[in-house]
């Protein structure tokens, strides 16, 4: 039986009494890439959000690796790797310098820390800029250093939210090669994006969200399927427009 | 765990240079204007040497029985006493010469002052407010009405400290800045809240108690380092005495750690640095007011009671006599002060950031 990483439980989550997540049931195993997909001010954030015990549920129950990250904190939180939606660096910091800084939040230190360190760098393709401020980074080098402060204490379960926003192709394949090579070295990914041919190219499994709710799950072909009963050529973009509408959303999450 | 999240914080502050900057050289500039704006003013107060004073005591007053105390307290202050039973004040201090004249009432007491001897009209009306504190503190008004002498517990007239504008200001300064310190860690704080990388320390499971350590330790040494350089600047341009080298440094130290403590609480509950900065200085303009940084604490009208409310007037206080005379009975005081506002702001912060993190979780 393959293990459950992530298991929600009627998850909910509201603000006021508006359900910004509504009864969210998902359950990923080892090994996927799992995308979530939605519209703006579907959910996805403040699912990872609450997947990564920054905001506490409303209602409902999420299981990591087996247990509860609201009573064993500590435990299950150092098995994970948060990658944000915003470039969660300091600008007047050495490249170095912040990965360090991330990675001995993590109980990491002395040569282990320098080592991982290291490797981080080197895996985002920065260590020999690794004395630079991030400030002077571009755009990609900055997403690219983003990713490195999430990987140096070597996470069994990666979230990446929209990692690629704002930047060049090559930085955005370069990222994606990345986390299908983290994948492929034992790393389960939950990945979000509004970039649809990213979704598809790596995800294993896809859920596409909106209103706080999973509309459809499934691997990209059985999503079309969804949609077209197999009768016809469809991008998963249309298939996301079909289920989720064409009208414009501007919720803020 | 979080030595590197210290040892990088340092790093984040010592890097914006233009705040380090204004840190060491503002107070540089506040200390050249205001020493030389009031070198006259305080030079006065040092000249006021021996001066007279009339006085006279309503029939039945409880001041009767402890008026030779005072009288003798007076004369080692440099105040010569002397009665007038009859006449109005204001003829008997321009008839006499007298430097101020006062009336003593039933349970209260009327300072006239002189326009020709301002200065010792002030010193007059601060030994009197003196005295009266040290009745009410000993509970004497009390023994007044039953015994036929009292002695007042005034040993030496410490009351006055003699100080030069250049060391009052150069000191209190040093002191004020210091409460001012939470701009060096403005940077790190506001960028932290902005680049989202508050909550990437969430996940990490980091406890409330070691984030705030993980600023509080950088500011308290960032400011340290700061007005240290500052302090020998000052020291080397204008001469300033600090007496005991030793306990003026402690005291300054306590005062950082207190005032760092006390601005770290102001963000963890705005959690604005804006917000922060404006509650910060208007706060600490107010400590400074009735705590004597712009005002000399020693002629200033506010009571007692009000002046000991303000944490700088302690810090202020004791610096200042150590520096002129060595030691002061504020010593005590100002180290109980900061140490209490350390721990309670820090209990205050910690407990607003877990609660912050509960109500968002």
């Amino acid at each position: 039986m393959e293990e459950i990483i992530l298991k929600t439980t009627d998850l909910t989550k509201k603000y006021q009494s508006r359900a910004v997540v509504d009864n969210l049931n998902i359950e990923i195993k080892k090994g996927e890439i799992f995308g979530l997909l939605g519209p703006n001010g579907a959910g996805k954030s403040t699912t990872l959000n609450m997947i990564c015990s920054i905001v506490r549920p409303t209602a409902g129950a999420i299981e990591l690796f087996g247990k509860n990250p609201w009573k064993q904190k500590k435990e299950v939180l150092h098995k994970l790797g948060y990658i944000p939606q915003e470039l969660a660096i300091h600008g007047s910091l050495k490249a170095w310098e912040n990965v360090e800084l991330f990675t001995s939040l993590y109980g990491i230190k002395g040569t282990a820390l320098r080592e991982a360190v290291e490797e981080s760098l080197e895996y985002v393709g920065l260590l020999e800029r690794k004395q630079e401020l991030a400030k002077n980074f571009s755009g990609g080098m900055k997403r690219r250093l983003n990713i490195a402060c999430a990987i140096g204490h070597k996470p069994d379960l990666l979230i990446f939210d929209e990692p690629t926003v704002g930047i060049d192709p090559q930085s955005r394949n370069f990222i994606l090669e990345k986390i299908k090579e983290s994948n492929r070295n034992g790393a389960t990914v939950i990945y979000t994006s509004h970039y649809m041919e990213e979704v598809e190219a790596i995800c294993t499994r896809i859920a596409i969200m909106d209103n706080g709710k999973v509309i459809a799950c499934g691997t990209s072909d059985e999503l079309k399927r969804l949609v077209t009963n197999g009768s016809e050529e469809i991008t998963l973009e249309e298939v996301f427009l079909t289920l989720t509408g064409k009208k414009l959303r501007d919720y803020a999450e | 765990m979080i030595r590197y999240l210290i040892k990088n914080n340092f790093k984040l502050m010592f890097r914006n240079k233009w705040i380090i900057a204004v840190l060491v050289l503002a107070p540089v500039l506040v200390i050249a204007i205001l020493s030389s704006a009031f070198f006259d003013l305080m030079k006065s107060y040092e000249e006021v040497d021996v001066f007279k004073a009339g006085y006279r005591i309503e029939e039945g007053s409880g001041f009767d029985v402890g008026i030779e105390a005072v009288k003798e307290a007076g004369k080692e202050g440099g105040i010569t006493l002397l009665e007038y039973p009859e006449g109005e004040p204001e003829e008997i201090i321009k008839n006499n010469g007298l430097a101020g004249f006062v009336e003593f009432g039933q349970d209260n007491y009327t300072v006239y002052k002189s326009a020709d001897f301002k200065m010792e009209g002030i010193m007059l009306e601060y030994f009197l407010s003196r005295i009266m504190k040290g009745y009410v503190d000993n509970g004497l008004y009390a023994k007044m009405q039953e015994t036929e002498r009292i002695e007042l517990p005034v040993e030496k007239p410490e009351y006055m400290p003699a100080v030069d504008s250049a060391d009052y200001y150069g000191i209190v300064y040093i002191v004020y800045f210091a409460w001012c310190g939470i701009i060096c860690a403005a940077n790190v704080l506001s960028s932290e809240k902005k680049y989202g990388i508050e909550r990437r320390f969430q996940v990490t499971g980091v406890s409330s108690f070691k984030m705030y350590l993980s600023k509080w330790i950088p500011v308290v040494f960032v400011v340290s380092v700061g007005l240290a350089f500052t302090t020998v600047l000052t020291i080397l341009l204008f001469d300033i005495h600090w007496g005991n080298a030793f306990i003026s440094a402690l005291l300054l130290l306590l005062t950082i750690m207190a005032s760092s403590a006390f601005s770290l609480m102001l963000y963890y509950i705005s959690r604005n640095i804006a917000i922060t900065i404006i509650a910060v200085f208007t706060s600490v303009w107010f400590m400074g007011f009735f705590g004597g940084s712009f005002e000399t604490y020693m002629y200033s009208v506010w009571s007692e009671q009000v002046k000991r409310l303000s944490p700088i007037y302690h810090a202020d206080r004791a610096l200042v006599e150590i520096s002129c005379m060595g030691k002061s009975t504020y010593t005590q005081s100002c180290i109980i002060y900061m140490l209490v506002i350390v721990v309670i702001c820090s209990v205050i912060a910690v407990t607003a950031d877990g609660i912050r993190k509960r109500g968002r979780a």
